[in-house]
Order: structure tokens, then C-alpha cells, then sequence
């Protein structure tokens, strides 16, 4: 079999095939032996019991007979009954576990030899990425050899110095030499140089050690490895004690489910270690390891004790569900929850313990107590706000992966509120204990299960928190939510963490858009400069951005403000993902299609959907903004040029098509009534134009949906005006105001203000007459030629300008060389720029893309605000 | 009409000292009873040396009662620290006083210090002396003293913070005396003493409260409201604070911390309607179109800060509601005549505002009913009508306005501009603009001939 291999390898490249035969020799180095001896096994038991292990099994057999006996003492009638299950699960286990066993030491010594041999002939091929996989593989197994707690091998010290060295005359080489190393080697390299220079660190003393006398380094391994030889069989016949941890070492299985009676106070740390050992292996039977840990906590007895159990406990349920797509069971998830619970209230009570992520080295095995420490304080090694953290994530994840019209959506949305109690309580511990960076995370965390939810939402989230036994310092105070979102992000805006403030930041102008106090959440957002440096931020920051740009669009469309309204979603809208942008939905593309991994990571951004922000309904407020601003201007215009500027491209790109069609059927969609209220508003009609509005069903997901209604009317009967005067102006040479009034039903007042306003900015050339109260129209008709002579001076006009534009240009350049660097780093920012553009057409690095994208219109919009500002 | 007083927006960016002639309006103009407003000059006057003065006011306000001891003990302290405070000054100020010195010094200020320091032993000690003696100075009122010495002080000085301080201190000093040539220059300075410190480009880090940019706005904010006294006071004031508080900065720190000087900036654009009305005269295009600008300013600021002024601005320039307009004048002029700086504006005031609301009655109607104008501007008939005609006399409406007094009312007659105007009026100016072009074109052609020429050489 190797043969055949390595034939089949020589044709390939070297370090491939190399790489293939070190791998199959090493693999097939151990069940060589295993194979011939397990045939006759196989014969001989083939009638008996279902076990079809050889060698493992007479010795595992054995093993069984002695633990029996042993247990015949403890134990009275229960015993056979365990043995035979305990056979029957440990049968399959065993027979891997044994395998690697048997000579996993060795395996290893050799499997990391077999890498550095490799890295050595791809170092004299210069081949940077196979050397970068080996030692990845090589630092892995080294890293595996930590956890057992065996001594770091000599070869790898070797290796590591070696590399280092050769490394430095690489890089000192590729600087020197004409021909580039391609682009996937040159990373290579450079990735290499990072690793090496890390684990060197890592290993610093190792090294030293080494580079000192490489030879009493190796004597000393060798020396810690043969005391450590000997004594491994010797456990193995040992006393029942040794067992347990033994086992664990040896089998790296915790399977021994029979032997509930051991977990006394007395042997949870070694039941723990164990455990923790055991912790990311392949054969690790998770559900067996909580069931274990549940009992150990039953069990322990002192604080510190349940402690350790309860942190082991709950990352081993978080550990519980591997794969990052799907979410973590319901039950297991409310009972990581309970445990944390716990876990903090233990903290809080005994405030002698803490929890660290860095404490010095102690023994694990060890009972500790504040009596037994240095210091007044046992410090453990763990972290609360991790698991705080993951609770919440996997709480979102699941809220993802379930369907949101089920009941069962409903029902897990319930858990928020233990939730929301669980971060509050951490966030009390946080604040006793003065921790700040753990303690700005909570807080932000709780700010984003409130900023955008409606009042008595978060009054009822508050009032569970109000009953609990630990309190955080902020709290709602007479049912004013603005006031506690207000606390909370005052208080993330002085922790030093910049992520943080931004986010609180968001979320503060979110929920002040939320209650409808656009002037506020606009100066904020204008004050903070966000949209300068929002492109740079995370793509979960983008989203939140837009969020609350698009919620403050909404928030000036609700307060009447109709014209930035329309300013501020035209973007978002402009880019026609509007979904996307939200993290409300996959955008599905036209022209290419998403990869897997694009659309996996995609899906992980979603937000959960009672988070949405109703992109229907946001539509509507758009389209009917846009209606508002747009149809008017579509009136004053007569020419086929000034029709090119268009306000709203998305708007009139509709309202065109909506022309076009030959037949309309009474309105359905949301869009149809927006285009019918425009036709009837573009004639005039403008009762018929309120009607259609008003009868969009949307309106109703509105908080204050007959107010807007009313406030639409009477814009609506306002632009009516203005289009109506715009459209007819020049049939009439005088027009009553009061007919006007009457026919808007507007108070005379209303039109006269309505009327000044148009003539004093000049775009309706009329004025009034007081005396007979009518409009009188000054409508000059102009001859051809007038017309032309206007339009040729308009044209010079413009060349001139182009003349001065493109001279300044010219001049700019030859003037402002001392600039030149700035521009030449903006050059190269807006060839980046393309680049992603190109990134993604290709369907490339999506992720970057979407951030150039995000940016864009963060950007863009930014713009949009200012302008709207200067232009009211 | 008390709810549109200000003096008590404006007080916290005040010192002390400038709030005085503030309650002394107040208790001119009784909005508030005297009583409270007593004891809130006494509660100031309590705070500043001026022992005498604090010890008067509360005769005044409690005439029955017993004056309290400590401002005996406070008197001789206070007259013990001048003397000691002018021994160390004297010296400082003897050296200074030698003609030669004086011919002496330099702009160098390091090297002033050298010299000084080598020549009559001054050390950096003693002219910090001057500061503490003329802050000292200050604070019992001798304002025109403090000033000398911080005068001389922020001469000799090299630390910036104490000097800054100076500023601000002599600037106080100077508006207290009533001397507005020299608080202008003082103003000018100072205002670039501010601006100059470089603003932070660091969008986050805007919490800390020593963050420059944020003390940039504080004293900003100090700048605008010490200004006031300036500006209403001093002649060209009025053009001076447009030019001012238009300026980005300065707008965007009034939109940010102080709404409340939009009434201010308001009317110094009505006021400065005169000015900019005139042909030829030299104000910036800033100050020109300072009323669209403040309306802009005002519209956008609604939400923040209301009052009859800015009301009267917004109904007459955004709702075109004249009837409205007129409501608001007449509570603007009340407001106006309450108001510390505005007081003695107040007919500038109300003959501005009047010919902003014909101005614009006049563009919008075609036919106006005399008397129904006459109403708008808050004028009894007759007056409204002397009132329009001197009006069409000044302006340059002349030729298309007339009045016909039989029906009353007048026929504003503005004929289109014609075509071939609005064409000329087009051109005008390209031919200017395409020579322009070409110097410039020669200009940059010639260095680069002459590069060229150097170059074989």
C-alpha cells in the first residue's frame, strides 16, 4: 500500500508527494501490527460476543476482571449488571483509544519529526506555503503535547531555532533578489515570520535554554521523559484511586459512566481534570461529560468547588453543539443560563473568590480557600463575561434558525427576559467588583436588548430585573426609557473602549429616533461624525448604522419633516439592497452566485426577525416623501433639460414606468397606490391623491398612524397647490385666491403664504393684488429666437466655466506639488476603492466589499444630511 | 414679558464682574421685583472684594440688621494683600518705566526676558507679580489699573495659559471701563488666541474633559456672549458681530451651546439692513445676506430656541404670514427695549424691521391697500402713509411705485425684465472672466519657460 503511494507520489511535485508519504507511513505504522493480529482475534470470537477486538480486548478484558473484582466490594448485586454495559459501550471506545495509546508518545515524537523533515526540504525549495502548513501541523501537535503535560521535545526547540534563522536569510534574500517570489509564497513567508516570532516568544525560555547548550537540553528531556515511563505501566496495575485519573489519561475517554459512586467532594478536581483534558477531542462523548459535571456539582460542597464545577459545566454546554451553524439546544441553553445565574450569585456572595481570565499558576488538583492564599482572595481562572457573551450570542443564533411565524419563535423570544436578568446581574457583579472592560461589554450588551425595542417592552424586561436579588446601579426610574438608554450609553461613552462608544453611540441615536425626537438624534449623529469613519468600522457596526440612519428617516417622516426624510433613506434606497443593508435578508444577485461560506457568513449577520426594521413599510414612507418632493418639481420644469435633474432616480424610474403602462387596474400593492395618489396629485386630483394614501394598509404598523395620516393630508393638499399652480400657471392670467382655497380646502391664509413663498423664491414669476385678491400671472412668451439667444448665453456661460475649471485643475497640479503626497495617497485610496468594487463583481472578498459598500452609503449620506442642512 | 429675558441664560457665561451692569438693567427695567434682584447683586458682590460696595448693598436689603463681621475682616485683608501684591508689582513696573527699557524690548519675548533678568535682576517671578497685582485689582473694581498691569503683564510674559488669561481678564477690563476701541482689538486678538489652538481631529475621543477640542468650544461659547458687550456698544459693532458669529465656527458653536444668541445675531441682521442697503459699500457678501442666512440659522434651531424675534424673522421669511409678522414685532419690541444690549437699538430696531416688511409686501403684491400695509408695519394710517412714501423715495422702487390716493392703495408696477437683458446680464462679465483665463495661462507658462531656459545651462 505505501508503495503503491509512493510511486503515485513521485510523479507530483516533491513536497506534495513527500508530504503524502509521510503521512501514510505514519498512519500505516500503526495498524500494521493491529491488522494480522486482529484476523485470528476475529475468528475466535466470531461466535461469541458482538467485540471484535483483539490484543486491545484481552487486555481490556483483563483490565475489566480486576475493576470488577474491585468493585465486588463496593458494590453488592449492581456490579454484573454495570460490568455487562460497561462493556458493551466501552467496546467500540476502546478499541480507538487503545490504538492511539498504545504508542501515542511515540506517534507523535515521529508524526513532528516527519514535519520537520519536510519543512526542511521545502526550506531548500524555497516553498513557503508547505512549510507554513507544516509547521502549523507541527505547532499543533506541540501544543497537544502541552495539554498532557509532557515536556516540550527538543526536535521542536531545533526545528524552531533553525527556522528562525534560515527565515532571517530568506526575507534578507527576497530583498535583495530581482525576481520576485509569487504572491501566495511572499505571504507565506511573511505569515511564517509572524508565527515563528510568536511561538518563539511563547517558548522563549525553552529556547534560550537551548540555544545555551543544546545537548543538556536534550538530556534533561530524555531524563524527564524515562522518569515519566516507568511510571505510566506501573499506574496501570495500580490502586483503584489512581484510576480515574489514569484512565483519563491514558484512554482520553470519560466513558465510564458505571462509576457514579466515585464522584465524592474528595475527587471532583480529579473528575475535572479529567474532563477537561478530555475537553476537544474527537472521541469525546459531550452529552456523558455534562451528565458527569451535573452529578459533580450535585456533589461539591465548598464554594470553590462548585466554582470550578460550574465553569467547567458551563462551557462544556456551550461546547455541547460544535458546528457554528446551528444553535444550541433550547434546554441546555436554559440551563447554561441557570448555571450562570448561579455562578454570579456565588461571586457576589462570597466576595473572597474571583473570577479571572489571568491568575498565577495553582494546583489544579488542590482544594483552595481564602485561608489558604497569599492574598485574601482566591483568584480562579475563567471568565464570566465570555459566557455572558456566548449566551447571548446563541440566544440570537437560535432566534435566526427558528421559523418567526411559528409559536416556537414566541416562546424562545420569552427566554429574553431571563436573559436580559442574567446580563444585568453580571453586569452588578461588574460594578462591585470594579472591573471596567468586562463591565462596559455587559453594559453594552444590555443596551442592545433595549435601544430598539418600544417602551413597555423594555418596562417589562426592567421590571424582572427590579425583582431579582442583584441589581446593576442603573435601573429604568419611573418608566422613563429614554432616561436609563441615556444612563447606559453615558456610561459607555467613558469607558476608553472606542468599538464600544461607537456602537453606544448607535444605539442612543437609534432610540432617540425610535421616540420621535429627530432633532436630537440628528445633531447627535451629525456631532459624533460618524459617517467619516464609519466605513473603516466592523460590518456589525455598518449595520447598526444603517439601522439607525434609515430609523431616522423614518423618525422624520412620522415629525412631518418631509423633505429630509426623503434626503436621508434616498440612499439606502438608491443602492436597491435595501434588505441587505439591514441584515434583514440575503440578497440574492443576479449575475453571480454566492459561495457557501458568503452566504453562511451572510446568514450569521441576519438579525433576528423581531428585530426588523419593516422594509415594506419604509418603502412606503419613501416612495410617499419622494411623491411629495418630487411631483412638484416634475411640475415647475418645462424643459427636456432641467428634467434630467432628478431628485429621487428610484422614484422616477416608477413613476416612468407606472406612465407607461397602458391599463392600470385599481391599486394592490403598496406601490400602486403611490403611483396612482402620484398620477392623480400630477392632475390635480389631489382628494383622490389622499385617499389612495391613505388607504396603504402599511400605515397601521405606524405607533402613531392616524396622526401621520392626517400630517400626510395636508402636505398632500399643500403640494397639491404648488403642482396645480405650477402646471396651469400659464392658462390664466389671473387666478382667485379664494377659488384656490376652496379648491384645496386650504384657509385662505394657508394659499396666500403658499403664494408669497412661491413668488418671493422666485419660482412662480406672478404677484398678488391685494385689492380684487387674485394671483395675477406675468408670463412672458418668448420668441424663437429669444429662446435661442437665452439658451446660446447659457451655453457660453457653461464653457467658460469649463474653461476655468479645467484650468484650475491645471494649475492646482503645477501649484501644489507640495500636496502632491496627499493626493497621490488619495490616488491610491480610490484605486483600493476600485479594486473592491472589482472585488466584488467578481464575487470575490465579499466581505470587504460589503464594507466599501456600506461605507459608500454611510457616506454618501453624510453628504445628504449636510446638504439638507444648509439647504432648509 | 420677563419670559423672554435672557439674563439669566446669559449670566453663567459671564464673569462676575460683567454681571453686574446686567442687574443693574434689570433693576432699571423692573421685569423682576427689586428686592430679588438686590439680593442677587449682593450675593455677587459678596464673592469680590469690593467690600464697600457688598457692604452698601446689604444695608440696602436688610436696613434693620447688623452688617456682618466678616466683612470687616475681609476689608483689611483685602487692603493688606493690595499693598503687598503692589511692593511686588512696583518693582517690575519701576524698570519698565526707564525710558531706555522701553526702547529696549523687542518682540522677542525670550529675549525681553534676557535682557531684563541681566539688566535689572527682573525675574520671571516678579512679572508674574504684575499678573496676580492687576487680577487682584480686578477683583475690588479698579478696572482701568488691572488693565495696565495685565497690559504689561501679557508683554513681558511667556507662559501661554497665564497669558490667555490676561487676555480675558483685560478684555473684562476694558469692557467694564467703557472703552470699546480697545475691547475690540482686545476682542480680536483673544478670538485669535482661540481659534489657533489646533481643534482635534479625533471624532471619539470628544468625553474627556481636557479634550481641546471640547475647551475650544467653552471659551467659544465665553467669546460669543463677552462679545455682546462689545459689539452692541461699539459702532461698527453690528456689521462686526455678522462678520463674527456667521463664521462656520462660531455658528456651529452658537447652533451647539448657546441657541439662545440667535436673538442677538437676529437682530444685528435686522439692523444691519442700512448697511447692507447701501451701493458700494464695503461689507462682505456675508454680511449682505446675513437675514438668509439667520433665517436658515433660525429655522433649523426651531426646536431649541424660540423668541418674538427670531419668530418675527421666520414668519416674515419662511411662512411669508405678514399678519403673523406683525403680531411678533410687537412683542419683539417690547423684548427688544427689555434686553440689556438691545435696549438702545430698539428704534433701529422697529424702522429695519418695518422696511423688511414692506420690502418683501412689496415684491409679493402687485396692488397694495395703503391702510392694510400701514396695519402690517403697526402704524396709524396717516403714519403709514408718510411712512411709504418716504419709503419709495429711498429706495430705488421709485420708478415702478405709485401711489393713488383716490383709491388708495398702491400699484407696484415691475415690468419682466426683458429678454435681451436678462441675456446681457448673462454675458456680462465673460468677457473679464476668459482674459482672466488667459493671464493666468501666461503666468504659469513663463516659470516654465524660465525652468526650461535654466535648464541647459
Amino acid at each position: 500500500m505505501s508503495r503503491f503511494f509512493r510511486q503515485a507520489g513521485d510523479s507530483d511535485s516533491e513536497s506534495e508527494s513527500s508530504s503524502e508519504e509521510e503521512l501514510m507511513s505514519s498512519e500505516d505504522e500503526t495498524p500494521k501490527p493491529a491488522a494480522p493480529a486482529g484476523k485470528p482475534a476475529m475468528s475466535r470470537f466470531l461466535r461469541g460476543a458482538g467485540d471484535s477486538d483483539s490484543s486491545d480486548d484481552s487486555e481490556s478484558e483483563s483490565e475489566d476482571e480486576s475493576e470488577m473484582s474491585e468493585d465486588e466490594d463496593d458494590k453488592g448485586k449492581k456490579k454484573s449488571r454495570f460490568l455487562r454495559t460497561e462493556d458493551d459501550e466501552e467496546s467500540s471506545d476502546e478499541e480507538e483509544g487503545k490504538r492511539v495509546v498504545k504508542s501515542a508518545k511515540d506517534k507523535r515524537l515521529e508524526e513532528m519529526e516527519a514535519a520537520g523533515k519536510m519543512m526542511d526540504n521545502a526550506l531548500k525549495i524555497n516553498d513557503w506555503v508547505a512549510i507554513s502548513n507544516e509547521f502549523d501541523k507541527l505547532y499543533r501537535m506541540v501544543q497537544r503535547q502541552q495539554n498532557v503535560s509532557e515536556p516540550i521535545p527538543p526536535f521542536f526547540i531545533r526545528t524552531l531555532a533553525s527556522l528562525e534563522s534560515s527565515l532571517n536569510a530568506a526575507v534578507s534574500k527576497e530583498k535583495e533578489a530581482k525576481k520576485k517570489m509569487n504572491a501566495s509564497n511572499a505571504r507565506a513567508l511573511t505569515a511564517m515570520k509572524q508565527k515563528v516570532k510568536k511561538v518563539i516568544k511563547e517558548f522563549e525560555t525553552e529556547v534560550k535554554k537551548y540555544q545555551e547548550d543544546p545537548e543538556a537540553f536534550e538530556r534533561d528531556y530524555t531524563a524527564a521523559v524515562t522518569v515519566e515511563a516507568p511510571s505510566a505501566p506501573k499506574a496501570k496495575k495500580g490502586k483503584k484511586a489512581e484510576e480515574g485519573e489514569e484512565d483519563a489519561e491514558d484512554f482520553t475517554t470519560v466513558g465510564k459512566g458505571g462509576k457514579t459512586v466515585l464522584y465524592t467532594p474528595e475527587t471532583i478536581f480529579k473528575n475535572l481534570q479529567a474532563i477537561q483534558e478530555a475537553r476537544g477531542k474527537k472521541n469525546t462523548d459531550r452529552s456523558e461529560q455534562i451528565r458527569v459535571l451535573e452529578k459533580l456539582l450535585e456533589v461539591s460542597v465548598t464554594s470553590y468547588q462548585r466554582i470550578r464545577v460550574l465553569l467547567a459545566l458551563i462551557s462544556s454546554r456551550f461546547d455541547y453543539n460544535s458546528s457554528v451553524a446551528t444553535h444550541m439546544p433550547i434546554d441546555l441553553w436554559i440551563a447554561a443560563q441557570k448555571e450562570i445565574d448561579q455562578l454570579v450569585g456565588i461571586i457576589t456572595e462570597d466576595t473572597r473568590y474571583s473570577i479571572q481570565e489571568t491568575t498565577e499558576d495553582y494546583d489544579e488538583l488542590a482544594e483552595r480557600s481564602p485561608e489558604t492564599e497569599t492574598s485574601d482572595t482566591v483568584r480562579i481562572r475563567g471568565s464570566i463575561i465570555s459566557f455572558v457573551d456566548r449566551l447571548d450570542d446563541e440566544f440570537t443564533k437560535s432566534l435566526q434558525n427558528i421559523d418567526p411565524h411559528g409559536t416556537e419563535y414566541v416562546d424562545r423570544l420569552k427566554d429574553e427576559k431571563s436573559l436580559y436578568c442574567t446580563i444585568c446581574r453580571a453586569q452588578a457583579l461588574y460594578e462591585k467588583t470594579k472591573q471596567d472592560d468586562p463591565l462596559g461589554r455587559v453594559v453594552m450588551r444590555r443596551l442592545e436588548h433595549i435601544y430598539s425595542k418600544p417602551d413597555t417592552v423594555v418596562q417589562a424586561l426592567e421590571s424582572a430585573v427590579a425583582v431579582s436579588d442583584l441589581k446593576p446601579s442603573i435601573l429604568l426610574s419611573e418608566s422613563a426609557t429614554k432616561d436609563l438608554i441615556h444612563r447606559l450609553c453615558v456610561h459607555l461613552y467613558k469607558s476608553g473602549n472606542s468599538l464600544l462608544r461607537t456602537r453606544a453611540m448607535l444605539c442612543h441615536i437609534y432610540h432617540y429616533a425610535l421616540h420621535n425626537d429627530f432633532h436630537t438624534a440628528r445633531d447627535m449623529l451629525l456631532m459624533s461624525h460618524l459617517q467619516e469613519s464609519i466605513h473603516s468600522a466592523d460590518v456589525a457596526t455598518q449595520i447598526l448604522y444603517n439601522r439607525t440612519i434609515v430609523q431616522l428617516g423614518l423618525s422624520a417622516f412620522r415629525c412631518g419633516l418631509i423633505k429630509e426624510s426623503q434626503a436621508i433613506l434616498q440612499d439606502i434606497f438608491a443602492t436597491q439592497r435595501v434588505k441587505e443593508l439591514l441584515a434583514q435578508g440575503v440578497h440574492t444577485q443576479r449575475y453571480q452566485v454566492l459561495t457557501p461560506e458568503q452566504e453562511k457568513a451572510e446568514r450569521q449577520r441576519q438579525l433576528p426577525f423581531h428585530m426588523h426594521i419593516n422594509t415594506e413599510l419604509l418603502e412606503a414612507a419613501f416612495l410617499v416623501s419622494s411623491m411629495l418632493v418630487e411631483i412638484p418639481l416634475l411640475a415647475s420644469i418645462d424643459s427636456e433639460e432641467q428634467k434630467r435633474k432628478t431628485i429621487s432616480k428610484s422614484f422616477r424610474r416608477l413613476l416612468d414606468f407606472a406612465d407607461r403602462q397602458v391599463f392600470t387596474g385599481p391599486p394592490e400593492s403598496t406601490r400602486d397606490h403611490i403611483m396612482q395618489a402620484s398620477r392623480a396629485l400630477q392632475d390635480g386630483q389631489w382628494e383622490k391623491c389622499r385617499d389612495l394614501i391613505q388607504s396603504i394598509k402599511i400605515w397601521s404598523l405606524m405607533p402613531e398612524a392616524t396622526s401621520v395620516k392626517e400630517m400626510l393630508a395636508k402636505r398632500i393638499q399643500e403640494e397639491g397647490l404648488r403642482t396645480y399652480l405650477f402646471t396651469y400657471a400659464p392658462h390664466y392670467s389671473t387666478l382667485s385666491l379664494s377659488l384656490l382655497s376652496r379648491t384645496f380646502s386650504l384657509p385662505l391664509r394657508a394659499v396666500t403664504s403658499i403664494v408669497s413663498k412661491m413668488i418671493w423664491s422666485e419660482e412662480l414669476s406672478a404677484s398678488l393684488d391685494q385689492q380684487t385678491d387674485v394671483v395675477v400671472f406675468h408670463r412672458i412668451e418668448m420668441s424663437r429666437s429669444q429662446q435661442l439667444a437665452q439658451v446660446l448665453a447659457d451655453k457660453v456661460n457653461a464653457l467658460v466655466e469649463q474653461n476655468e475649471k479645467t484650468l484650475d485643475q491645471k494649475l492646482g497640479n503645477v501649484t501644489s506639488w507640495n500636496d502632491r503626497q496627499d493626493g497621490a495617497k488619495g490616488d491610491k485610496r480610490e484605486q483600493t476603492a476600485e479594486r473592491r468594487r472589482g472585488g466584488e463583481k467578481r464575487g470575490g472578498v465579499r466581505g470587504g466589499a460589503r464594507g466599501g459598500r456600506g461605507a459608500r452609503f454611510a457616506q454618501g449620506l453624510g453628504n445628504q444630511m449636510a446638504n439638507a442642512q444648509r439647504s432648509r | 414679558m420677563a419670559e423672554y429675558d435672557l439674563t439669566q441664560t446669559i449670566v453663567p457665561f459671564l464673569d462676575r464682574h460683567l454681571v453686574f451692569p446686567l442687574l443693574a438693567h434689570l433693576v432699571d427695567n423692573e421685569l423682576f421685583p427689586a428686592e430679588q434682584v438686590q439680593a442677587a447683586q449682593y450675593q455677587l458682590a459678596k464673592g469680590t472684594n469690593m467690600v464697600d460696595y457688598a457692604v452698601s448693598l446689604f444695608e440696602q436689603l436688610h436696613p434693620d440688621e447688623e452688617i456682618p463681621a466678616e466683612f470687616q475682616g475681609k476689608r483689611e485683608n483685602a487692603v493688606h494683600t493690595n499693598e503687598r501684591l503692589q511692593q511686588e508689582a512696583q518693582a517690575v513696573l519701576n524698570v519698565i518705566e526707564i525710558p531706555e527699557v522701553a526702547q529696549a524690548l523687542r518682540q522677542d519675548k525670550n529675549q525681553n526676558l534676557a535682557y531684563l533678568k541681566e539688566h535689572y535682576g527682573v525675574t520671571l517671578e516678579q512679572i508674574n507679580a504684575l499678573y496676580n497685582f492687576g487680577q487682584f485689582q480686578y477683583t475690588y473694581g479698579n478696572y482701568s489699573g488691572a488693565a495696565d498691569y495685565l497690559y504689561h503683564f501679557r508683554v513681558l510674559s511667556t507662559d501661554p495659559d497665564l497669558t490667555v488669561s490676561a487676555h480675558w481678564g483685560k478684555l473684562a477690563c476694558d469692557i467694564l471701563t467703557g472703552k470699546w476701541d480697545t475691547a475690540l482689538e482686545e476682542l480680536n486678538t483673544l478670538r485669535e488666541a482661540v481659534d489657533s489652538r489646533a481643534p482635534s481631529h479625533s471624532a471619539f475621543s470628544t468625553t474627556s474633559a481636557s479634550d481641546p477640542a471640547l475647551a475650544q468650544l467653552h471659551s467659544r461659547t465665553w467669546l460669543l456672549h463677552w462679545s455682546l458687550f462689545v459689539y452692541f456698544n461699539h459702532p461698527q459693532g453690528r456689521t462686526l458681530l455678522l462678520e463674527t458669529f456667521l463664521a462656520p465656527a462660531y455658528l456651529s458653536t452658537i447652533q451647539t451651546s448657546s441657541p439662545w444668541v440667535l436673538r442677538y445675531l437676529a437682530t444685528a441682521a435686522v439692523l444691519s439692513r442700512k448697511a447692507s442697503a447701501v451701493p458700494g459699500s464695503a461689507v462682505s457678501t456675508r454680511v449682505r445676506h446675513s437675514i438668509r442666512e439667520v433665517v436658515k440659522v433660525i429655522q433649523m434651531e426651531e426646536y431649541q430656541y424660540q423668541d418674538p424675534i427670531t419668530a418675527f424673522l421666520k414668519e416674515l421669511y419662511v411662512d411669508f404670514d405678514f399678519e403673523a409678522a406683525q403680531r411678533e414685532l410687537g412683542k419683539a419690541e417690547v423684548a427688544v427695549a427689555n434686553d440689556f444690549f438691545l435696549a438702545q437699538f430698539k428704534d433701529e430696531f422697529l424702522e429695519n424691521a418695518r422696511y423688511l416688511i414692506s420690502e418683501a409686501y412689496c415684491r409679493i403684491h402687485q396692488r397694495i391697500d395703503i391702510g392694510e400695509l400701514s396695519d402690517r408695519l403697526n402704524l396709524s394710517h396717516d403714519e403709514g402713509e408718510k411712512w411709504i412714501v418716504n419709503l419709495i423715495r429711498e429706495t430705488r422702487m421709485g420708478a415702478d411705485a405709485k401711489i393713488d390716493l383716490g383709491k388708495n392703495v398702491i400699484e407696484i408696477n415691475r415690468p419682466p425684465l426683458p429678454i435681451y437683458q436678462s441675456v446681457i446680464e448673462k454675458t456680462r462679465g465673460l468677457a473679464f472672466r476668459t482674459q482672466a483665463l488667459g493671464a493666468a495661462m501666461a503666468r504659469t507658462a513663463q516659470p516654465q519657460a524660465e525652468v526650461q531656459a535654466d535648464s541647459p545651462k
